[in-house]
């Protein structure tokens, strides 16, 4: 494949990769609960992930070294130990999350028992993880969760207030409404924030670069899909606050369960909207659920020192094996226990904001560090947004908890 | 020409990879005995019981429980060269690095496509 090629493709994939379950309930939730007076935090959290997937990345590239080999080398065992087992617990809520969303997905179309969905959701992923190489699971789910384009189109015939829409670029502060609306605003804020800034990214985005046998001289390539693609895929997230603006507030409808997002697009465009929603949110849902319980595996194994990777047989990495289909697993028995799955969702952001400044933090100490990166350690623009948003992340870390039982787990 | 070597930065909690170059663990700790010449590296320490020794008190009965308190110790004279990773001249398993894989990798063997 030609170089532009790779290129284009990788940044479809970033972009259909680029929204999660998570951040579709965030999304729509702070549009129907605050119309467009949050969309200034999906940039703010979009170029924070950026700036941090574009360093994994790069380390990645220049080093051909995983990150949680580096954190482990440069922050000790026991603080590497930390990030690690904080990692996993996250990887495991959100791929339950996701495996939940996608239940309720074929609940949607075709009426069965939610726990049967479960299972054949994870046996459906394992084979897939277990059969298909990376780079077609990659572009697989990537691709096909660019059918969340539909949600774009479905936002411009609905046609919201631009003009109102663009004011929402500038932060605000609720406008004398009572302090339950500021707990709440402030809440929503940081569990958007979160949402775009999921941990298990920056290092799934390394590890796959790793993959892909990057070498120094794709941080060009690197750099440019993270732009290009993360910063299409961040349009989508805007596209989901505006929807919940203009259609779900209006219609006075809550948003909570993940599907309800297809209601718009089937409104506005009827049922071929309703099937590209439905597909796309598939896609989104189940690639985020492959890729935590990989990035899980990954971190364990590039922390303990085993054999890992898909690009190697199964049986040449078994205890990295072990741990993704065992991951995969407790996720589902996660969601069989009957838990809410809306509510898995939350807890996973809840929990991914706290373990953000650890993740970030080694990160950040190997990219500047010029004994390990040369040449390529981070210049002034990744310094100042690299220490910008570890401050960011460490006071949403600090408040996310204590928002979260302050409006009753977002219920206001 | 030598340099000085940097135990703490360039081998402790580096990985550890054998002749055929498949990764066998990370040093999880250095064993330093008395020569005459003064101290020198004797081995390496790999798995459970050196790493867990690195854990604060309370947590290491139970991490032995879960994990068992094996050791691997690969004596330094196997060390061929330092770098990005720590390259050993001979093969994991002649020191018992990666058992468990091993069986683990027959079992998954047998699946189809594996």
């Amino acid at each position: 494949m030609g170089k532009a090629a790779e290129v284009f493709l990788g940044i479809l994939t970033a972009m259909g990769g680029f929204v999660e379950i998570g951040e579709l309930v965030f999304t729509l939730t702070a549009g129907t609960r605050f119309g467009y007076r949050l969309l200034w935090v999906c940039v703010l959290g979009t170029v924070g992930i950026m700036a941090y997937c574009e360093m994994a990345g790069r380390v990645a590239a220049v080093r051909g070294r995983p990150v949680f080999s580096l954190v482990r080398e440069r922050a000790g065992f026991a603080a590497g130990a930390v990030t690690l087992v904080a990692s996993l617990v996250v990887s495991l809520l959100t791929c339950a999350a996701e495996i939940g969303g996608i239940a309720l997905l074929w609940q949607l179309v075709s009426d069965g028992p939610f726990r049967l969905f479960v299972l054949l959701a994870f046996a459906a992923f394992a084979i897939v993880v277990w059969v298909v190489p990376f780079q077609w699971i990659e572009r697989v789910f990537g691709l096909g969760g660019l059918m969340m384009i539909v949600f774009a189109v479905a936002l411009v015939s609905i046609g919201p207030d631009w003009s109102e829409m663009a004011r929402g670029f500038v932060p605000r502060a609720t406008s004398g409404g009572s302090s339950r609306d500021t707990l709440l605003y402030a809440y929503v804020a940081v569990a958007l924030m979160s949402s775009i800034m999921l941990p298990y990214e920056t290092y799934f985005y390394a590890s796959g670069g790793i993959e892909d046998d990057w070498k120094p001289q794709d941080v060009t390539l690197n750099r440019v899909v993270v732009l290009a693609g993360f910063g299409l895929g961040a349009l989508l997230s805007m596209v989901l606050v505006g929807l919940g603006a203009s259609f779900f507030a209006p219609h006075g409808i809550d948003p909570q369960a993940p599907a309800t997002a297809a209601l718009a697009a089937s409104d506005a465009l009827g049922r071929t909207g309703l099937a590209f929603a439905l597909g796309g949110m598939f896609f989104a849902f189940g690639g985020a659920a492959i890729e935590t319980c990989l990035s899980g595996a990954y971190n364990l194994a590039q922390f303990a020192g085993w054999p890992w990777g898909k690009h190697l047989q199964q049986r040449e990495t078994p205890r990295f094996t072990l741990a993704w289909i065992v991951l995969l697993l407790l996720a589902a028995l996660l969601v069989l226990t009957g838990i809410d799955p809306v509510q898995v969702v939350e807890y996973s952001i809840v929990a991914s904001v706290v373990v953000l400044p650890l993740s970030y933090f080694p990160l950040l100490m190997v990219a500047k560090d010029r004994h390990i990166m040369g040449s390529h350690a981070n210049g002034w623009l990744s310094n100042v947004l690299g220490w910008f948003y570890l401050v960011l992340v460490t006071l949403a870390a600090a408040a996310a908890l204590p928002l979260f039982f302050l409006t009753h787990e977002g219920q206001g | 020409m030598t340099r000085p070597l940097h135990l703490l930065r360039e081998v402790l909690d580096h990985e550890v990879v054998d002749v055929d170059g498949v990764s066998c663990g990370m040093v999880d700790d250095l064993e330093i005995e008395w020569t005459p010449h003064g101290p020198a590296v004797a081995a390496l320490l790999l798995g459970p019981g050196a790493w867990s020794r690195r854990l604060p008190h309370w947590l290491r009965a139970p991490v032995r429980r879960i994990f068992g308190s094996a050791i691997v110790r690969i004596p330094w004279r196997e060390v061929a060269r330092i770098s990005e990773t720590i390259a050993l001249r001979s093969r994991a398993d002649a020191w018992g690095a990666g058992a468990l894989d091993r069986s683990l990798s027959k079992w998954i063997a047998r699946l189809p496509m594996s």
